[in-house]
């Protein structure tokens, strides 16, 4: 013990910062690969929204340029001329009321599916987690006649009324597992002091479970908000577009008025929200991605 | 006891019913739609057995549909777990900004569809897009004036595209698998002088078996029902050659373009995507299924 107590020798320095310098050394492959990447994926965002400030005659002639002056008037063309200022309102609303109407459904269910089982509750489970695997195409043309039988096709009403059903199967997966996860002891303590099931459920758990119903919420959230293969099935009237649907209509636009700056605010304006979300809560999307599939 | 039967109604049955309206009973009546010659809504319907299945395998558009979607399955999803489980590795290596490098390869993920396509058109854009603008810039010539997305490349485009998106997702999974085994696991194999090859054969490829086989089934979903994607890449009016199934159902439903709807044909088309998830869901789990590794 003494011996290596005193300070290190000149030769021990040595080999210490040998040691050091290999293991950079040999973390060089793996900044390599990955910084390339994060760059790529990072300059292509910023060079969109870069390019988006500039006029098409100044796209065209040179695409490392920096924008001479900044063209604000493509966001203001975006929002007003091809309206997708009221696009973004519709988005906001069906979304997120959506989300709202999402968890309130499934919350309770996935608390009951996986605290307190019935007689075919575990029946009723895999009929939800089985949805996950139904691919979407396959409903098209049956909610559409569903969607006409009750004179809601071409609505944000309709349309978010099938956001909400067919986000059920991950969400109530997504809760299950996380209500599946939490201790009894809280829940079984409430009941002995003479708390109700409901009080139970309001008090504790609904509390308790809410990292996991904010995970869910903006999981739904950025989900619903990029969705646009509902919206072009069961929306034709422009008035009432989703965001990324109207963005749709400018990228086929394009191909006649070749507006690409004015494509590329559109981008943009619908990049943005989620970017931000992302940024700040990026942990918790993350996290739930893997509440259900990884088993800890 | 009754209290608690009326709870769990009151729980359980508003999402059961929202379901059952929207998702299970739709689910259903595809199965029906698909035995009949169906031309528009309101129209009549006729029965006609299994004929629109029978002209399914005989539609050359569906089989090319079905080899493109197959393609981004197997190929696909090949590349797609050979990168992600690369970045796993290297992004658990022990350096630093792991989760910054986590993030920043995930990131397209919370993009919109729609958004990410016309990104796609900008980089492979012939005159100023970022490939080629970029070949310009170190002086060569043959890349410079490449076109990524002439009719016979539109599709490997698309794939590319697609692939770095999917990769992120990919990587979160397994890195969340690899981030529960134990560091002394690899320590231990250092000492005995296992090569990264070794270690990744022999402790993490095991020990991920539970995530790299819920994976697969994602994936597996995932690339059988692709329509979006595709879709808004291949522009106005998509070539066949980059159709997928689910393109394929959708243009042959509500393919706006033409005034043909055929929406019994449409919908078989829907039950046989549903057939292939189902079979070959069953398949990978019948081959992945191996003893958990316990640790």
């Amino acid at each position: 013990m003494t011996a290596q107590a005193k300070a290190p020798t000149r030769a021990q320095l040595a080999q210490r910062r040998w040691d050091l310098a290999r293991k950079w050394a040999s973390h060089i492959p793996a900044y390599l690969v990955l910084g390339l990447w994060s760059l790529f994926t990072l300059f292509v965002l910023l060079w969109i929204m870069e390019s988006s400030l500039k006029s098409n005659r100044e796209l065209f002639s040179g695409v490392w340029a920096l924008p001479s002056q900044l063209h604000f008037e493509n966001y203001a063309n975006a929002l007003f001329a091809v309206d997708m200022g009221r696009y973004f309102l519709n988005s906001l609303v069906v979304v997120l009321t959506a989300v709202i109407v999402i968890l309130a459904l499934s919350a309770p269910c996935a608390y009951i599916l996986s605290r307190k089982p019935f007689t075919g509750s575990n029946l009723l489970t895999l009929l939800f987690i089985g949805g996950i695997g139904i691919p979407q195409p396959l409903l098209f043309i049956p909610l559409f006649a569903l969607l006409n039988g009750l004179s809601i096709n071409n609505t944000l009403f309709g349309l978010g009324a099938l956001y909400v059903a067919l986000s059920l199967p991950f969400t109530v997966y997504m809760l299950t597992g996380f209500y599946g996860s939490l201790p009894l002891e809280l829940e079984e303590a409430a009941t002995i002091d003479g708390a109700s099931d409901f009080q139970v459920f309001f008090q504790v758990m609904l509390p308790l479970g809410s990292p996991g119903l904010i995970t869910a919420a903006i999981f739904n959230f950025i989900g619903l908000w990029n969705e646009y293969q509902l919206a072009l099935v069961f929306l034709n009237d422009p008035n009432k577009s989703t965001l990324s649907l109207g963005l749709y209509s400018m990228t086929n636009a394009l191909q006649f008025n070749g507006d690409w700056v004015g494509l590329l605010a559109g981008v943009t304006i619908v990049m943005v929200p989620t970017i931000i979300l992302y940024i700040v809560l990026s942990e918790k999307m993350i996290s739930g991605i893997t509440m259900g599939a990884v088993k800890s | 006891m009754k209290t608690r039967k009326r709870l769990i109604a009151l729980f359980v049955l508003p999402a059961t019913l929202v379901y059952l309206v929207f998702f299970v009973g739709p689910a259903v009546w595809a199965l029906y739609y698909g035995f009949f010659d169906w031309s528009g809504f309101g129209q009549n319907m006729q029965f006609i057995g299994l004929g629109n299945y029978v002209e399914l395998f005989r539609d050359p558009i569906f089989l090319a549909s079905l080899q493109n979607t197959l393609f981004i399955l197997v190929v696909g999803g090949l590349i797609v777990f050979a990168l992600a489980f690369l970045l796993t590795v290297l992004v658990s290596s022990g350096i630093r900004g792991k989760k910054l490098f986590r993030a920043m390869i995930f990131l397209p993920n919370v993009v919109a569809t729609i958004a990410l396509t016309t990104l796609w058109a900008f980089i492979y854009n012939p005159v100023f897009g970022l490939f080629n603008s970029f070949f310009k810039l170190i002086g060569w010539q043959a890349g410079a004036s490449f076109t990524f997305t002439s009719i016979d490349r539109l599709f490997y485009a698309m794939l590319v595209a697609l692939i770095w998106i999917e990769v992120g997702f990919y990587l979160i999974l397994l890195m969340a698998g690899m981030d529960k085994i134990p560091a002394e696991y690899y320590e231990a194999a250092k000492i005995e002088g296992a090569n990264q090859w070794q270690m990744f054969t022999s402790i993490s490829v095991p020990l991920l078996w539970d995530v790299i086989s819920v994976g697969t089934v994602l994936y597996t979903i995932f690339a059988l029902k692709v329509f979006e994607f595709p879709y808004a890449f291949a522009g106005l009016t998509p070539p066949v050659n980059i159709y997928t199934i689910g393109m394929y159902l959708y243009i042959e439903g509500f393919g706006k373009r033409d005034p043909i709807y055929r929406l019994g044909y449409a919908t078989a088309i829907g039950v046989v995507l549903l057939v292939c998830v189902i079979v070959i869901v069953l398949l990978l789990r019948r081959l992945m299924r191996r003893e958990v590794v316990q640790y």
